[in-house]
């Protein structure tokens, strides 16, 4: 059922297979087509094709009631109108021409403008009258009855009448026009969700309308929302990018881009969202997509204007509901929230898309209990709706129910067999045998076999230290056991946490289910892990005691706090860039905080708000004391809203709020935004000599760029004594700045160079305990300290390397050397069961080492299992014998 | 099983080291009989090293088997003669380098061996350097007609009670095993098929377990063939995840004659159980258990003897609980290490 052979990841064309689907019986069918129409309207045509909209309107309503494509005109006129939001003059245009001679024609396009009002009847009656008259496009509005159909939930006889269009194509396919084509593609698409191959025959119909009618754009629109809905996001790209060439300003194409872009996580949604709607400023499925985005950033007031705008112009818009009523529930409104369900049911009892709805926008605030519950009425509303089954299946899985959500996706995954979301994560399951599973008191932690003996080491002690820290600082326990999932490729994670891989996120929180990288997915680039498990811990922390509800940005911001409490060096620290973006207004304001996380507005704004994030709480708690931070978490626990928190907590509104952080970032950071002065990469300056270098630096002592460029230049040239000089002066200009390539890296360097290693020692230090991701810094470090004797200090830096890289043999047995001349013996023992852990080629000599820390440590138990184990392998290993025989006769050797 | 050919192994010992205390033959036999068949072999070593093509190449097979070469002869005490180094260079005065590596010439130094190898003598055969071929025709180049599979089969059949060792560090080496396995003979190749051609490292990490210390596991003071093949095999791996880097070589042995290989012999079973026992050191370790003192002989038996039982409980480990296991290891463990202790003290080395 879930083999990975069984699953199609993505939508292949394949040969049109309809005409064997099913044979004969068809109906016959007689386009009848309107007579041509005179070259005037043609250049019209050409005016809405390329999106000139207002010029074709004014055209059309300018072509006279006499002239003999005037009732073809009155329909592209009022599908103009509709398309660009004037539906009033849309309906009125339709049923104008509807009641003239000829005017058959124009009921489908009436039945279609009544739509997008929500005037569900009268569109059916205008749908049925297209049909009874056999107007030349009645086959478009059968389609159109049985879409309504299936919108009201009446499924069975809504598939019913779709399944006549595959009669339909049987007994006519050669003589279809593109719209006739395309109404097959689109009975096909419906069709598809009780057979699945039959989405690969809407594929093929809507390239074959397209193909018939090369400047109709509709089919290839058609054709990128199928893409984008069966997650073939390069192929949509083609399509709408295709369409949007011919047409900047096609609503619907602009809409399908931006939503294709949210897709691959590109930037520019908004302003593609913009184009769609000063086109058409009713817009209503725009309106949707842009609450959504506000439900993204937790603006629950931005999201409901939105949507209610939707569903002014359209009031039995199913989506406009589900997001309206979600921006209800998430809001706090259960009674709003209740009174939309029960009028999106009332319109279908069978919306399971309401629940699925609801499920994603709970999943997306990190309701993922209640999101598992939406999902699941959702299933019980349509047991076929792959949506909410997957919904209910990720949701599952995110609560630690892995058997729940395996089943639940199964299903999801015999229904639509394209979801590659799903597909995914019922591969990545498939793989979980691979994992061993620890359970300490209060955790279970999942680690792939290779590298769970070495990680379980760590991750044991870790994580019950940072479960008693949390607890005891914010008064909660998080029901164990929590379950930790530690992925060895960061694709595996990625498709852990969002059913796609290329998330840039290195652990993810869920509540009482935590995902992140092993220190092993090299592809996720050096990272510290132990940080890593400390910041999705505190998640579960904030999460838990607030029932979900702390924003994104609060709960990141903690987070980040918590990891600069945790270790020296461990959280994001202050960085060149940073205070780049500080100083060009660049950083987001506390009251578009989640702006910074959902919707950055350039790349490092993610990186940028963590860190500022996390200076948020160093500014409250020194503002508003220690308690602050609780007495927050506290009141959105109580369902207040942020602005309520601020007041209550902060006794401030966000306006002020925003203007006094401000403040404390530009006090915090008065010396480097002095000194950070100039332009960021001055080419004139690039090529100078080092002695115009220096003499610019000396100029201009308090420009930290400078002193740098100064400084790498006279390194370079050997000079390094003036190097040191120009070193220590930006170092002075901007201390906390702790990367490599800054000033303490290079004085390191020359330090080390020049064996002045007391001064390489404070160097790499500043480095260790500023930047924890690197590795290099704390060997180094380590060894400088050993030379100068500091047993202790240069363990402490190798202790540190162990949360970057802990897969190297020699480190730990250093470390495990180092803790024995400092009479640490339990850490001694952790450090051999880590060599032992890595396979050591010497596995006997590991294992004697092991029985010889634990017998040292007092614990002669495990000693004799580990000597026994050095000897199994290597009977006349003299020093394990010895030790076996002084464990055996009860002496030490 | 090692005793199984005590009886050829005993004829062997008695050449190499003659027994002039009378009054211990009996306590003699009695640990010869459980000696390893192994380290009472006469080793002759055959190193080939190939054409380089690239400078770094020829300076890579050539500094291989020299450090091989001087090593069977400082670390392992095989005599000169009976190592014998053929390589790329014309002109080499490396010690133990006894010309071009010549089809012909190696067909005379099997020849030489051939006519010199005790039945249970140990022929080794190197190979260094760049492999081709497929199946039998799996070969590795040298100056000249390149040695295929096939030739070494020839060359193999004039050492009949002989075991041999074939050593096939070259690239591309990974059909050789289904050409050449057969009993007594232990094969280790550098890749796992003809397809993997790339430059194999694994001939440096095989050359290092037996040239310099750390691939002794099981601290018995000597490097077995398995031990060796693990280190390098270990290493190799070891290397390429490191580097982020897909491995492109899989090492394999085969010595139970099945003529498939395996990647992770353990040595207790199929694959690896005659390596495990497969040393170049023959002359020392004889030398030592052979002793003219009643009372260390006697405990070289009794040591063989526990090494035996804790060998053949090993073999059971899996039919066992952990806690009984360990127990039964326990008991044989602990005289071995006294009787070990007496050994040392009994020989000066405690």
């Amino acid at each position: 059922m879930t083999s990975a052979t069984a699953r199609v990841g993505s939508l292949v064309r394949v040969t049109f297979a309809l005409a064997v689907l099913l044979a004969g019986q068809g109906s016959a069918l007689v386009a009848q087509r309107p007579a041509a129409a005179p070259k005037a309207l043609n250049d019209i045509s050409e005016l809405i094709r390329s999106g000139k909209y207002a010029e074709a309107i004014s055209a059309l309503q300018k072509v006279p009631r006499f002239d003999s494509a005037w009732i073809s005109a009155q329909r592209d006129l009022a599908r103009t109108l509709s398309l660009t939001g004037k539906y009033d003059n849309a309906e009125t245009v339709a049923r104008q021409g509807s009641a003239a001679s000829g005017g058959r024609e124009l009921w489908n396009t009436l039945g279609e403008v009544l739509r997008e009002r929500g005037k569900r009847a009268p569109a059916e009656s205008a749908f049925v009258r297209a049909m009874a008259d056999h107007a030349s496009d009645s086959l478009t509005a059968r389609l159109n009855v049985a879409i309504l159909h299936f919108e009201a939930g009446d499924r069975a006889r809504a598939m019913k009448e779709f399944d006549h269009f595959v009669d339909v194509y049987n007994a006519s396919a050669a003589t279809l026009t593109s719209r006739e084509m395309m109404a097959v593609a689109i009975a096909c698409r419906y069709l598809g969700a009780d057979n699945p191959q039959l989405f690969k025959d809407a594929l093929k119909a809507f390239d074959r309308a397209s193909s018939l009618d090369g400047d109709d754009l509709d089919p290839r629109i058609a054709l990128g929302e199928l893409f984008l809905e069966k997650y073939n996001d390069s192929e949509a790209q083609g399509a709408f990018g295709g369409v949007l060439a011919a047409n900047p300003s096609h609503p619907r194409a602009l809409l399908g881009e931006a939503k294709r872009l949210i897709a691959d996580g590109q930037p520019g949604t908004d302003s593609l969202l913009d184009r769609a709607l000063q086109v058409n400023p009713e817009y209503v499925d725009g309106h949707v997509l842009r609450a959504r985005g506000f439900l993204d950033i937790e603006d629950y007031a931005s999201a409901q204007r939105e949507v209610d705008r939707a569903l002014a112009v359209n009031p039995a818009s199913s989506s406009a509901l589900a997001v309206a009523a979600a921006v209800r529930f998430v809001g706090g409104n259960k009674g709003a929230y209740e009174t939309l369900r029960q009028r999106a049911l009332a319109l279908n009892p069978h919306d399971a898309e309401f629940y699925a709805t609801m499920a994603e926008v709970a999943g997306h605030v990190r309701l993922y209990s209640v999101s598992a519950d939406f999902a699941k009425q959702g299933v019980e509303a349509d047991a076929r709706s792959s949506g909410a089954l997957s919904a209910l299946g990720m949701n599952q899985l995110r609560l630690g129910r892995i058997n729940e959500g395996k089943k639940s996706l199964d299903a999801a995954f015999a229904i639509d067999p394209y979801d590659v979301r799903v597909k995914n994560t019922l591969d990545l399951l498939d793989t979980f045998k691979n994992y061993d599973v620890i359970k300490t008191d209060r955790f279970n932690v999942m680690i792939e076999k290779d590298e769970s003996a070495l990680l379980s080491i760590y991750l044991a002690d870790l994580t019950e230290r940072a479960y008693s820290t949390f607890a005891k600082r914010y008064g909660y326990n998080p029901p164990p056991p929590i379950r930790i999932e530690v992925y060895r490729s960061h694709a595996d994670f990625s498709v852990r946490t969002v059913g796609l891989a290329g998330l840039g996120a290195l652990g993810v929180s869920f509540g009482t289910t935590l995902a992140f990288d092993s220190p092993a997915a090299k592809d996720a680039g050096p990272f510290n892990w132990g940080s890593t498990v400390w910041h999705e811990l505190a998640h579960t922390f904030t999460l838990g005691m607030t029932a979900n509800r702390v924003p994104r940005w609060l709960s990141e911001g903690i987070s980040v706090y918590e990891e600069h409490f945790a270790r020296p060096g461990w959280g994001a620290d202050v960085s060149v860039g940073f205070v780049d973006a500080l100083k060009a207004g660049k950083l987001v304001p506390v009251s578009k905080f989640n702006d910074g996380f959902m919707h950055p507005a350039y790349p490092e704004q993610v990186i940028f708000s963590y860190y500022q994030a996390s200076l948020f709480c160093e500014f409250v708690t020194r503002d508003f004391g220690d308690k602050a931070l609780l007495g927050m978490l506290q009141e959105y626990a109580a369902g207040k809203t942020t602005d309520e928190v601020f007041q209550k907590v902060l006794a401030t509104d966000a306006k002020a709020l925003d203007k006094r952080f401000d403040s404390y970032l530009r006090q915090r950071f008065a010396g480097p935004l002095a000194a950070l002065t100039g332009d960021t990469a001055d080419a004139s300056r690039q090529g100078l000599p080092a002695s115009a270098l220096v003499g610019l630096a000396n100029a201009s002592p308090r420009n930290f760029r400078l002193q740098m460029m100064a400084g790498i230049s006279t390194a370079e040239h050997g000079d390094t004594t003036a190097a040191i000089a120009l070193f220590e002066r930006a170092r002075a200009l901007f201390p906390e700045y702790g990367a490599a390539n800054g000033p303490y890296g290079h004085l390191a360097h020359i330090y080390i160079a020049k064996k002045d290693l007391a001064k390489a020692a404070d160097a790499l230090q500043e480095i260790a305990v500023r930047d924890e991701a690197d590795y290099g810094a704390n060997v180094e470090l380590a060894r400088v300290r050993e030379v100068l004797g500091d047993t202790a200090r240069a363990a402490e830096a190798l202790e540190r390397s162990m949360y970057i890289n802990p897969f190297e043999i020699a480190p730990h047995q250093h470390l495990a050397d180092l803790y024995h001349v400092l009479g640490d013996k339990d850490r001694v023992v952790r450090e051999r069961r880590a060599v032992v852990a890595l396979s050591p080629v010497d596995r006997a000599d590991a294992m004697y080492r092991l029985a010889l820390a634990w017998h040292e440590a007092g614990d002669d138990k495990e000693a004799r299992t580990s000597v026994l184990r050095a000897l199994e392998d290597a009977p006349n290993y003299v020093p394990a014998q010895e030790l076996l025989l002084a464990i055996v006769d009860g002496r030490k050797p | 099983m090692s005793g199984k050919q005590a009886e050829g192994g005993r004829r062997t010992a008695d050449t190499a080291v003659p027994v002039v205390w009378r009054g211990a033959a009996l306590l003699l036999l009695a640990a010869f009989s459980l000696l390893p068949s192994a380290i009472r072999a006469q080793s002759h070593v055959l190193i080939i090293s190939g054409l380089g093509g690239e400078a770094k190449y020829t300076q890579s097979f050539a500094e291989l088997s020299s450090r091989l070469a001087t090593a069977l002869h400082t670390r392992y005490a095989v005599p000169d003669s009976d190592v014998v180094w053929l390589g790329e260079d014309t002109v080499s005065k490396a010690p133990h380098f006894n010309g071009v590596s010549t089809k012909v010439n190696v067909a005379r130094v099997v020849q030489r061996f051939a006519a010199r190898a005790r039945p249970a003598a140990q022929v080794v055969f190197v190979l260094i350097g760049h492999g081709a071929g497929e199946g039998a025709e799996s070969r590795i180049s040298i100056p000249g007609p390149d040695v295929t599979a096939t030739d070494m089969l020839k060359y193999f059949a004039k050492f009949p009670t002989q075991r041999i060792a074939f050593l096939d560090l070259t690239s591309a080496s990974g059909d050789m095993i289904g050409v050449l396995s057969g009993p007594n003979r232990v094969l280790i190749t550098a890749t796992k098929t003809a397809l993997e051609r790339n430059e194999s490292v694994f001939a440096r990490f095989f050359v290092d377990a037996l040239t310099k210390d750390g691939a002794d596991a099981d601290k018995d003071g000597r490097v077995s063939l398995l031990e060796a093949f693990r280190y390098a095999a270990t290493e190799t791996k070891r290397l390429y995840d490191n580097a982020s880097k897909m491995q492109t070589e899989h090492a394999q042995l085969d010595d139970d004659g099945d003529k498939v290989g395996t990647a992770e012999p353990t040595g207790t079973s199929g694959d690896g159980m005659l390596a495990r026992r497969f040393f170049l050191d023959a002359g020392r370790y004889v030398a030592r258990a052979s002793s003219n003192d009643p009372r260390v002989a006697a405990l070289y038996s009794e040591r063989f003897a526990l090494e035996e039982q804790i060998d053949s409980l090993r073999g059971r480990k899996k039919s066992m609980t952990p806690e009984a296991y360990d127990d039964e290891l326990e008991r044989l463990l602990v005289p071995l290490a006294r009787k070990s202790k007496e050994l040392r003290a009994l020989e000066g080395r405690s």
